[in-house]
């Protein structure tokens, strides 16, 4: 019996590995299970690299589109899945690795669970990082609009709960938080699902983007911003993300990077993808949606700078980063989407980074404020050192891969001479400045560092170390995934591409 | 003298009209009530008015299940079996996500004694 691989795998056996769990408890297999999965899919991604260069693959469950539902594996999905399994592993590496000691913070608390390792080392974290990332994939990678909200569901449901995960006042505060807004975004975009469908009558993308400029305009414009609103709420844009800084700072800074890095992902591609899938020309949107990248980008930029506690600050950080990519994206032009989709990785892999040693310093020092971390350096001179570099590949400085991103991004900019978007970008790393440096200047204070919990055990560092080697990797040699990412924006704003692969006619 | 109610154009009206109502009220209710349990009748509301509107806006007066039963042999006058799967699978969702929100709301209360999302400032800085 030969094993057949298709692109269903991504989710079905994150899924399948989930629901045996019973299973791996009781064969003390919890974390090899969790982070071979993410490797294994991880490379399965890699393998396929050839493949869906020469074609996108369709993987068609049961009846072939526009009638059933289907599976659609091109470049730009295939870079996010590979990103989001990488994620998943490094994340999970993470956790095994980090040392037994107990975490005297929650363990007043929480009885089940004695300490933050144990607890994301349960049978119920386990579950719910495998279900989002399944969750993410699945919205990356299908093809049909009410699966879609399927997935998206699956990855919320997985998210709210993680976000509770250690129950004590602050972590369900969070996860109420996150529930009541995720489910109110769930519903604009349900809303906006069900307009379309009683529109066209379809639910195939693909379909539905041949359909489309059929709808009256007034309708159009209705269910644009149904989706906007939805979506937007979901991938942390400007009006809607007043809720981001409190969910990161509630939630275990683990599973803070996983939001982060892999679900605020996910959203941004659902919805730029629908925009360019919808939209025969892209440019009707352009100015609304680099408006919005703009804002949310100076607004999270100018909050962050006074922000007192870690966690939200890298929270406004991220939404800063979200707000470029969003600009970028937005603009539409082939080298403006490669770039912003390498800053997409570049900004999982700094923020996985920056998030994990933020777990590190909470569990040394019991709190991550300002006032606290005086003379981290000194107590934590790798984590210290770690997070200069975080904070400098954020920032594009030349050695690192945030600097190859960004200088793609501006190339784009300046090529098509459009020069505002340069000047906000390069405002936004000054004020990123800043605040990172107003950090690093309170963690080489020369004053003595206050402990109180206890030193990480150094194998902790190893993904943390993996990730900075890949953060210089990609700054110093970019040209090893180039071709991928023009690959990957060529197929995000390939409309006709996807029509003709899915439908088999030409728009 | 009601024969005008059984026309497509006036039923789907009226029952847009209807869901957009309950739709709105969801939203009052979410925006302006600080109680846990209210705010989450408040989305079941919200989500209720799209199903509805899904619903009934897909059918029309006279269309039977689409089940191929008692001497129904074709499939004419059949309403649009889609919709009702759909919203099928939105419901169960709506429940899981609500029954979670719940059980949360719950161990908030017992760690905290407060229902309300008034009292959450925990994370504020």
């Amino acid at each position: 019996m030969t094993l057949h691989f298709t692109p269903v795998w991504f989710i079905a056996v994150p899924l399948l590995l989930a629901f045996l769990s019973p299973l791996w408890v009781r064969l003390r297999l919890l974390m090899p299970i969790l982070l071979g999965a993410h490797v294994a899919l991880f490379a399965l991604a890699l393998s396929w690299i050839p493949t869906v260069r020469v074609a996108p693959l369709l993987e068609t469950i049961v009846i072939a589109p526009p009638l059933g539902i289907h599976l659609h594996l091109d470049a730009v999905s295939l870079l996010l899945v590979a990103l989001f399994n990488l994620a998943g592993a490094l994340v999970a590496s993470f956790i095994w690795l980090s040392n037994r000691e107990s975490h005297p913070f929650n363990a007043a608390q929480d009885r089940l669970f004695d300490s933050a390792q144990d607890r994301l080392r349960g049978r119920p974290a386990f579950i719910l990082i495998l279900l989002l990332i399944a969750g993410s994939s699945g919205m990356v990678l299908t093809g049909d609009l009410f699966n879609l909200y399927v997935f998206l569901e699956i990855a919320g449901v997985s998210a709210y709960a993680l976000t509770a995960l250690r129950r004590d006042k602050s972590a369900l505060e969070a996860g109420l938080k996150y529930l009541i807004i995720g489910s109110v975004a769930a519903i604009f975009f349900l809303f906006a699902i069900v307009l379309l469908y009683l529109q066209t009558g379809q639910l195939n993308m693909a379909a539905l983007a041949r359909d489309f400029a059929g709808i009256p305009a007034p309708m159009q414009a209705l269910i644009g911003l149904l989706m906007l609103i939805g979506l937007g709420i979901k991938a942390e844009l400007f009006p809607f993300n007043f809720w981001v800084p409190d969910i990161y700072r509630g939630s275990d800074p683990e599973i803070t990077a996983l939001f982060s890095g892999v679900l605020v992902k996910a959203f941004l591609f659902v919805l730029f993808h629908l925009v360019f899938l919808l939209l025969a020309d892209p440019t009707v949107a352009r100015t609304w949606l680099m408006a919005l990248g703009a804002t949310t980008m100076l607004v999270a930029e100018a909050v962050a700078l006074r922000q007192q506690d870690l966690r939200r600050m890298l929270a406004y950080s991220s939404l800063g980063q979200v707000g470029l990519i969003t600009l970028a994206l937005g603009f539409a032009s082939e080298a403006t989407t490669a770039g912003a989709l390498f800053h997409m990785v570049n900004h999982t892999l700094i923020k996985l980074l920056l998030f994990l040693l933020t777990a590190l310093m909470l569990r040394r020092f019991l709190s991550v404020r300002l006032a606290n971390l005086q003379g981290l350096g000194r107590a934590m001179p790798l984590a210290a050192g770690l997070f200069v570099l975080g904070a400098l590949a954020v920032l594009g400085l030349p050695p690192l891969s945030g600097f190859a991103s960004k200088l793609w991004i501006l190339k784009g900019f300046a090529e098509a001479r459009v020069f505002w978007p340069i000047a906000l970008i390069l405002l936004a790393a000054l004020l990123e400045a800043g605040y990172y440096f107003r950090w690093i200047k309170v963690f080489y204070a020369p004053e003595p560092p206050v402990t109180a919990g206890q030193p990480e055990g150094d194998w902790a560092y190893a993904p943390l170390l993996l990730i900075a080697g890949l953060l210089i990797l990609l700054g110093v040699a970019p040209f090893l995934l180039e071709d991928w990412f023009v690959q990957a924006a060529k197929a995000l704003l390939g409309r006709g591409a996807i029509l003709e692969s899915v439908l088999g006619v030409q728009p | 003298m009601l024969e005008f109610l059984d026309s497509p154009r006036v039923l789907h009206g009226i029952y847009l009209l209807g869901s957009l109502m309950l739709f709105f009220i969801g939203l009052y209710g979410l925006l302006a009530k600080r109680h846990l349990l209210k705010i989450f009748v408040s989305i079941e509301i919200m989500e209720l008015a799209v199903y509805l509107i899904l619903i009934a806006l897909a059918t029309s007066p006279g269309e039977t299940a689409p089940i191929l039963s008692d001497g129904l042999l074709t499939f004419t006058g059949m309403a649009d079996p889609i919709p009702q799967a759909l919203t099928l699978t939105a419901i169960v969702i709506g429940v899981a996500v609500t029954a979670l929100g719940t059980s949360m709301a719950i161990q908030y209360h017992r760690l905290t004694g407060h229902v309300g999302v008034d009292a959450m400032t925990e994370l504020k800085d």
